[in-house]
């Protein structure tokens, strides 16, 4: 009987079974995502339901205190804003550079992934000498003419706004690029023969089959934003604090342990709705 | 052609991609109605000469003109020209009846309109059935029917099309070239069509453009191209074809006799006057070829020996060696000729069937 399925030539087209075996390779990160993952996110969840109290008062408070739910809602909102504006600015910049010359997209790319690379404290600093009251931007304005005051561009939302687009660009363009690049050209020039105009071949062709690009950029986008610290920290004002500044205010200065880790779950609850919605729409294989 | 002043009128078209010229002084007319095929091997300029008259390149120089008026200012979504692709150019998110409709959706027609036009060309094209599938759900003819019925329903008076059989298996590219020439015949449409497939081109075409170089070789009909091809090239090019080497002794008109390198003299018959002396080469088609013992007398005749007979069906098909070791088709359906290898035979022709051209350096593809 053994032997009989041993020889069935159409064994090895079943669904492989995963056994403990075929996890061997896999053991060094398991055991890493297990010490560094698993054991301080458990403690972290016994945390918010045991300090100060056992119960789930620090979740409570957090959903209903007024403050804390604005620094949610403004968390969300900040997020969107930022994905939205990155994908506006993003789009043409991926569309760009898959028509440029391979020779003149690879300089782009470069920039593109240098900017990524370089220090994100050193990169955020930038923007704070950029965008200050007597900062380049609103020197150079003035110098010009156009304002006499200089332009609130710190220390609130649209300080937060600029400094996190300009971080999260990158991360749009890369995915938005590999699909744009995936588009047949004989598909638009179909479309132009018929008789579309540009704006008609860019709405109804082209954006449709960018869709899988779109979601996987702002997916990206989106939940990087959701947990962002050091920027909003720096360019944002008190009155449009987001979640992670308010999580380490809990635990750094005020010491309220409880507080900070139920802060953090409701973070982590939040980002695995999102991706399981993005997952069950545009589907697993589609993030890069 | 008719006497009418033609729809489609290019003139002296010229395109160069760098230093190369792809297009290089092609001229031609196309008579409404017309169905005019763009035949020649990749790299002869075809289609990058359709892709001006859809508007997708620019020339470097020429003009192209529809209905007498120059159309290079003019966009392609403004030609109101169609054209099917070789690839599979469907809008991949819309389903097959919203792939039909979308020019007249871009058009700004009542959804009634679009609703009754795009089920007369999906009947059409015979794929009234699949209207609600994805294109990813037909197979690469039916496709390519729906891109056809997608470049109709606008009812534009030129229709382009650019090697759209190319991808499909043999049986299927018949099916579609018939009912490419019953919607032509049907519609009256204009098509400029382009392939490498020359017995495609022969099916299909009311005459046939052979292109080599970035230009135009010969322009005409099937028979034209076949019975009378221009230069060596068109005859290499179109059906099957035995060359011979020779220089002219004598020439009137379109006779000339022709002394073969080892002093068999041939007549034949030639397009172009040509010099006492001139290198040429001769052609004969294979299935003009006769065999018989080398005893028989014949008119015009060369000793071979027969070295293969390959059984193809309808036909036999002899290879035949010169006394210089030229191989030479045959392909006939006589059997009685049928001999073994290695005998001494005569191969015999009409002095009408043998085509006489200039030994120029072109190649013969």
């Amino acid at each position: 009987m053994f032997e009989a399925i041993s020889n069935n030539p159409y064994r090895n087209l079943r669904a492989p079974r995963v056994g403990l075996r075929r996890l061997r390779p896999a053991l060094p990160a398991l055991i890493f995502l297990f010490v560094f993952m698993v054991v301080p996110l458990s403690s972290l969840l016994l945390l918010s339901v045991t300090k100060p109290e056992t119960g789930l008062g620090n979740y409570i408070s957090l959903l209903g205190d007024a403050t804390y739910a604005r620094v949610l809602l403004n968390t969300f909102i900040i997020a969107a804003l930022v994905t939205l504006v990155t994908l506006v600015i993003a789009y043409p910049v991926a569309w760009l550079l898959a028509i440029l010359p391979s020779r003149v997209s690879q300089i782009f790319f470069a920039i593109i992934l240098l900017s990524m690379w370089t220090n994100l404290l050193a990169r955020t600093y930038g923007w704070m000498v950029l965008l200050q009251r007597t900062g380049v931007i609103n020197r150079a304005l003035m110098g010009v003419g156009l304002i006499d005051q200089p332009l609130p561009l710190i220390n609130n939302l649209a300080g937060v706004t600029i400094g996190m687009t300009y971080i999260m660009l990158p991360y749009v363009i890369l995915p938005l690029h590999a699909t744009i690049s995936g588009i047949d050209p004989a598909i638009m020039q179909a479309a132009a023969i018929t008789g579309a105009k540009p704006r008609q071949i860019f709405w109804h062709v082209m954006l449709p089959l960018s869709l899988p690009g779109i979601g996987a950029g702002c997916m990206m986008v989106f939940v990087m934003a959701l947990g962002y610290y050091v920027t909003p920290a720096l360019l944002g004002g008190t009155s449009n604090m987001m979640l992670a500044e308010m999580i380490a205010q809990q635990v750094q200065s005020l010491l309220n342990w409880g507080l900070g880790s139920a802060a953090a779950f409701i973070l982590l609850a939040v980002t695995l709705v999102f991706y399981a919605i993005y997952v069950r729409a545009i589907g697993l294989g589609r993030v890069r | 052609m008719s006497a009418q002043a033609p729809l489609v009128n290019i003139r002296n078209l010229v395109k160069h991609f760098g230093s190369v010229a792809a297009v290089d002084d092609v001229s031609l007319q196309v008579g409404e109605g017309e169905f005019l095929t763009f035949l020649g091997s990749s790299g002869s300029g075809k289609t990058t000469t359709l892709f001006i008259v859809a508007g997708f390149e620019d020339p470097t120089a020429g003009d192209v003109e529809i209905d007498g008026r120059s159309v290079l200012s003019v966009k392609p979504n403004e030609r109101n020209i169609g054209m099917v692709f070789q690839r599979y150019t469907l809008f991949p998110h819309m389903t097959v009846a919203q792939n039909v409709g979308f020019p007249l959706m871009v058009r700004r027609r009542s959804k009634a309109e679009i609703d009754k036009a795009v089920k007369e060309m999906l009947d059409l094209v015979q794929l009234g059935a699949y209207a609600g599938r994805k294109p990813s759900e037909l197979s690469g003819g039916q496709q390519q029917r729906v891109a056809l019925a997608r470049a109709l329903v606008y009812k534009p008076r030129i229709l382009l099309m650019d090697e759209p059989l190319a991808a499909l298996d043999k049986r299927l590219r018949e099916d579609i070239q018939q009912e490419i020439r019953r919607i032509h015949r049907e519609l009256g449409v204009t098509i400029l069509y382009v392939t490498h497939d020359q017995e495609e081109a022969l099916r299909m075409s009311d005459r046939i453009a052979v292109f080599s170089h970035g230009k135009i070789a010969q322009i005409g009909s099937g028979a034209d191209l076949y019975e009378r091809p221009a230069d060596a090239f068109v005859a290499g090019f179109i059906g099957n074809s035995n060359f011979l080497q020779g220089s002219v002794v004598q020439s009137q008109q379109d006779q000339v006799a022709v002394r073969l390198d080892d002093g068999t003299v041939i007549r034949g018959n030639t397009r172009h006057p040509l010099a006492a002396n001139a290198r040429v080469r001769l052609m004969i088609r294979p299935e003009r070829l006769a065999l018989a013992p080398s005893n028989d007398q014949v008119d015009q005749s060369l000793d071979v020996t027969l070295s293969d007979t390959t059984y193809l069906g309808d036909m036999l098909q002899h290879e035949v060696v010169t006394a210089w070791q030229q191989r030479i088709t045959v392909r006939t359906n006589d059997r009685a000729a049928a001999s073994s290898a290695g005998n001494a035979l005569k191969l015999h022709f009409a002095s009408t069937d043998v085509m006489v051209f200039e030994d120029g350096n072109r190649a013969t593809a």
